[in-house]
């Protein structure tokens, strides 16, 4: 599909100019070349938060319009919500090992609160796994989908309700805390991983609906008719 | 059959996981970290060896090394506590630094093994005085 092309040529060159702005940005004078990790740690933990906030929109309109697409958005924004949740902990467990001393604290609530989050939504993965009806896995994951967005906000948040190892927001809405030239480059590289998403979420999408085609397909000749039991007979 | 077999132990699994987190991180103490006014303040119930942790910012020019241990002064801004460290420091332990520091007081100072850097949300350029700080 040449629009899917066109998505995803802009997606690459967006991703090289900020991991290029990532590169080139001076250093913080405490972390030295580990400063750089936060352009990828914080755009992949964003997005995930909007990913699983749409998964929590589509998962709502199916409970309302009972419509497979809303399905199907529901669960194509959980895989991408999931893989930009795993590279934002791994990204944080390395600078994690290299700043703090230390690549994990289970006492910390941001840390914890994340990791569960994660598992979660591998969960309503998994639960997808094991609903063969297409209405019945729709109705569950909605449930699940609709649910499970409220971790979002204590994720966040986690860090100024709580005590905790993981520092506070760098970028708040009232400023930043970083010098000018760090914040473009991160803002550049938000947007990067946004491309990412939509071209991610444009590709999984376009490839569910055609295996929702197969899948309705398949039901059509036959379905109906079972061979006849020949195990619950008594006297033949 | 077997579905709905793994659905249950799917979510056993994550029920599991979460309460053993939420366990894990009680189970220690509490509070996750004192600072040092906290920990005079508490020192009732802080007794000799009752591990926790301590939170503060390296006193500059505190640093010491004693035989195989470290010896520095920590502080939130008014109080101050004097604190050894029994193992090695993390690699960016230095001057100003704040620290997550785990042990126990002992007597009037407080007996460390385990030392984290607690990096707040500040980034700033060397040459530049430092960053836009907004609260």
């Amino acid at each position: 599909m040449a629009g899917l092309r066109i998505l995803w040529s802009g997606t690459v060159v967006a991703v090289l100019y900020g991991l290029w702005l990532a590169w080139s940005v001076p250093e913080d004078s405490l972390q030295g070349p580990f400063s750089r990790m936060i352009n990828i740690h914080v755009p992949s933990l964003w997005l995930a938060f909007l990913a699983f906030g749409v998964t929590a929109v589509g998962s709502v309109m199916w409970l309302i319009r009972k419509r497979f697409r809303w399905d199907r958005l529901a669960e194509a924004s959980v895989e991408t919500g999931v893989l930009f949740t795993g590279i934002g902990l791994v990204t944080g467990m390395v600078w994690g090992w290299a700043v703090w001393g230390v690549a994990w604290d289970w006492a910390d609530p941001r840390l914890t609160s994340t990791a569960v989050m994660f598992i979660v939504y591998v969960g309503y993965l998994a639960l997808r796994r094991a609903v063969t009806d297409p209405f019945a896995r729709a109705q569950r994951s909605a449930v699940l989908g609709a649910i499970a967005v409220v971790q979002v906000p204590l994720v966040y948040f986690s860090v100024n309700l709580f005590r905790t190892l993981h520092q506070t927001q760098s970028i708040r809405p009232d400023g930043a805390t970083m010098p000018d030239e760090m914040v473009v480059a991160l803002l550049v590289n938000v947007g990067a991983f946004t491309m990412l998403y939509i071209s991610l979420m444009a590709t999984r999408l376009s490839l569910s609906r055609h295996a929702a085609q197969i899948e309705n397909d398949r039901r059509l000749a036959g379905d109906d008719i079972a061979p006849p039991r020949m195990d619950n007979l008594q006297d033949v | 059959m077997s579905r709905r077999w793994f659905l249950f132990v799917g979510g056993g699994v994550v029920a599991a996981l979460v309460v053993a987190a939420a366990i894990l991180s009680i189970g220690d103490n509490i509070t996750y970290y004192y600072f040092p006014n906290e920990a005079i303040e508490n020192r009732g119930q802080l007794p000799d060896g009752e591990r926790f942790r301590l939170a503060g910012t390296v006193v500059p020019g505190s640093i010491a090394e004693e035989s195989d241990e470290l010896e520095f002064v920590v502080t939130d801004g008014s109080a101050t506590i004097d604190v050894r460290l029994t193992d090695l420091p993390p690699p960016l332990f230095r001057d100003d630094v704040p620290v997550l520091i785990e042990g126990s007081w002992q007597g009037d100072i407080f007996v460390g093994d385990t030392a984290l850097i607690r990096h707040d949300e500040n980034y700033e350029i060397p040459s530049e005085g430092g960053a836009g700080e907004s609260g």
